[in-house]
């Protein structure tokens, strides 16, 4: 007897947000389903992996996570190109880290400057990631609108306390927001609620709900992707029908499991594996939950989960 | 009707805390006087743990409270000794014990007061592995409490059950398990009584907005005949509610909890603010801060 596999009834559909500059954008959302529910709805974008770019040379990375970048350390629009044309990323994602006022704290000024560079030097759609820092995000990202007009850019994070301020800057040089919340659903939904209030149009929306690493958390930052997405599918919460970001590699590359070597934690096996499978089966996770666009930084991880992916989108029978 | 049980008598006040601390007489009779004109049935003293001295300043409060009203109490706290002197000292007064949980050393210490002083008590449904997770185990809590309190020679009308609020701005599903659960009391146990802290619902909700959720929802637990809410004896609105002189607004709600969903727009702005808030506690609409206005 044949089984009649019950599917879900949606009744809402994820935005699709077009990133980057006009000509050279990639699409994001669209969904009409569970992440790879095929079976049941459309996916029409598949989720993207935008490659981590950092602003100055990383001092405290594992050299597992410096290897591949070893010769472009320290000239972004460099390494943004090795990832680009060496590593083949989708996406570009320029975390500003010296902007930190608890680091090198460079002006509002010279970090855009940076940025100014390296989206000279690509086109795909690259993301601008502050420090979470309230008031030095304001400086930095308003900046850093004003000197990438029309590159349709992707800042964040925009928070509570400064979105009104980033948010303003933003739509006047026509860039996407990321509006970020800590791992809670409802406030995720308030803050969109006012960046629409605000007149951010919807197609410039995406949220970033908070992220934390395999082992750290992530579970509960998994839970409230999904309720984001159940929200938005099922009960129709159009405030919430926006692509996801997942903002991972600087979680996982921070915990002892990856810095740890073999021979301080034998136990815990080979390093450069383990850091890429920590790694990956983050991304792995956040994706299975709904996120949009990953934000990664090694390349055989992220290799490991273009395949998923792929493999994900095959439409099978039933 | 429902039974109102004023909270604002609590050590958490910024300024009622500190009179309780210097035995300040003054701004606590001063509420009393006032949350009794407000119409409130009882008034909650809550001195909270209160691990150090809490015999005497409930002594003190119950004694400095009497003299401005005669007002039933409800005793609030965890203190066992202190709940022993507040019942001494309210002796000729009426007195409900808030609360006693179904933790096995509360209920030890708690269960032989309610005979000695012949109270009433609030039986909080939080047992040894904390809060229940949905309407069934609410229900099993429930008998399990009443069950060791009519062992222990207690009769059922003198419980009120309190199935515990948990703010909308965590899980919505829990609200609904509360809901739910007060659907069952009825039939669990008839001549148990029921009390809910309705600020709970709205812990975490910008200060001015949180009287629309917990007005909405004493109209929805008067669906299930609930017997007493623990309110803030300053929401006169909320107090109409609870007299009984708010039929039609109760209507609305109980009529969109039956799924029969007016047209938004045939709908005034009190009535569009207790339909919104309706849809939110009963999960249809996800919370956010900006619920009235979206």
């Amino acid at each position: 007897m044949a089984v009649e596999i019950p599917k879900v009834a949606y009744a809402g559909k994820i935005k699709e947000i077009p990133l980057g500059r006009e000509g050279n954008t990639i699409t994001v959302g669209g969904e009409s389903c569970y992440p790879f529910h095929l079976f049941e709805g459309a996916m029409p974008h598949p989720p993207k992996i935008a490659m981590e770019v950092y602003d100055r040379a990383p001092e405290d990375w594992p050299d597992t996570a410096l290897e591949p970048f070893a010769d472009v350390a320290g000239d972004p629009a460099a390494w943004a190109r090795k990832c680009i044309d060496t590593y083949g990323a989708e996406m570009i994602a320029l975390q500003l880290a010296s902007t930190d006022p608890n680091a090198e704290n460079i002006p509002a000024d010279e970090a855009a400057a940076i940025t100014k560079k390296v989206s000279d030097a690509v086109d795909v759609p690259l993301i601008v990631f502050g420090t979470s820092n309230v008031d030095k995000d304001t400086e930095v990202l308003k900046a850093v609108c004003e000197a990438c007009e029309g590159k349709n850019l992707i800042i964040g994070p925009l928070s509570e306390g400064n979105y009104r301020a980033i948010g303003a800057t933003a739509i006047g040089y026509k860039h996407t927001v990321m509006a970020s919340t800590p791992i809670d659903i409802n406030l995720a939904k308030q803050l969109n609620i006012l960046l629409g209030n605000l007149n951010v149009p919807d197609d410039k929306i995406i949220i970033d709900p908070t992220t934390g690493a395999l082992g750290y958390g992530l579970e509960y930052c998994y839970s409230v992707m999904e309720r984001i997405r159940m929200a938005a599918l099922v009960q129709e919460d159009e405030r919430l029908q926006f692509p996801i970001l997942a903002n991972l590699a600087k979680e996982v590359w921070k915990i002892k499991e990856v810095k740890l070597s073999e021979t301080e934690a034998p136990l815990l096996g080979d390093q450069k594996k383990r850091g890429i499978l920590m790694e990956a089966m983050t991304a792995q996770c956040v994706l299975l939950a709904g996120a949009d666009i990953l934000v990664m930084r090694h390349p055989e991880a992220i290799n490991l989960v273009k395949e998923s992916i792929q493999d994900l989108m095959i439409r099978g029978e039933g | 009707m429902v039974i109102c049980v004023a909270e604002n008598i609590n050590i958490m006040s910024k300024t009622l805390g500190p009179a309780m601390k210097e035995r300040n007489a003054g701004p606590i009779q001063d509420m009393a006087r006032t949350l009794t004109k407000n119409g409130a049935d009882y008034l909650d003293l809550n001195i909270g743990p209160a691990r150090k001295g809490g015999d005497e300043l409930m002594d003190w409060l119950v004694k400095t409270v009497r003299e401005t009203t005669d007002l039933p109490f409800s005793l609030d706290t965890t203190n066992p000794v202190a709940m022993e002197a507040g019942l001494k000292a309210n002796i000729k007064g009426k007195s409900l014990i808030n609360s006693i949980s179904l933790q096995p050393e509360r209920l030890e210490k708690g269960l032989p007061m309610i005979t000695r002083y012949n109270t009433d008590v609030i039986g909080l449904l939080w047992g040894k592995d904390g809060m229940p997770r949905d309407a069934d185990e609410r229900a099993a809590m429930a008998v399990d409490f009443i069950y060791q309190a009519n062992e222990a020679r207690i009769s059922t009308s003198n419980i009120w059950i309190d199935p515990i609020a948990t703010p909308i701005c965590v899980d919505a599903n829990q609200v609904l398990a509360g809901l739910e659960f007060m659907s069952m009391l009825g039939e669990i146990a008839p001549e148990a009584k029921s009390i809910v802290g309705l600020s709970n619902v709205s812990n975490g909700a910008p200060e001015n907005l949180r009287p629309y959720l917990n007005r909405t929802y004493l109209m929805m637990l008067m669906k299930y005949d609930i017997y007493s809410a623990i309110v803030d004896g300053f929401d006169k609105e909320l107090l109409a509610i609870a007299g009984g002189e708010r039929p039609e607004h109760v209507k609305l709600v109980h009529d969109i909890m039956d799924g029969n969903k007016p047209d938004p727009a045939s709908l005034g702005q009190t009535e569009l603010e207790y339909y919104k808030t309706t849809r939110v506690l009963m999960g249809k609409v996800l919370y956010s801060h900006s619920w009235l206005t979206t």
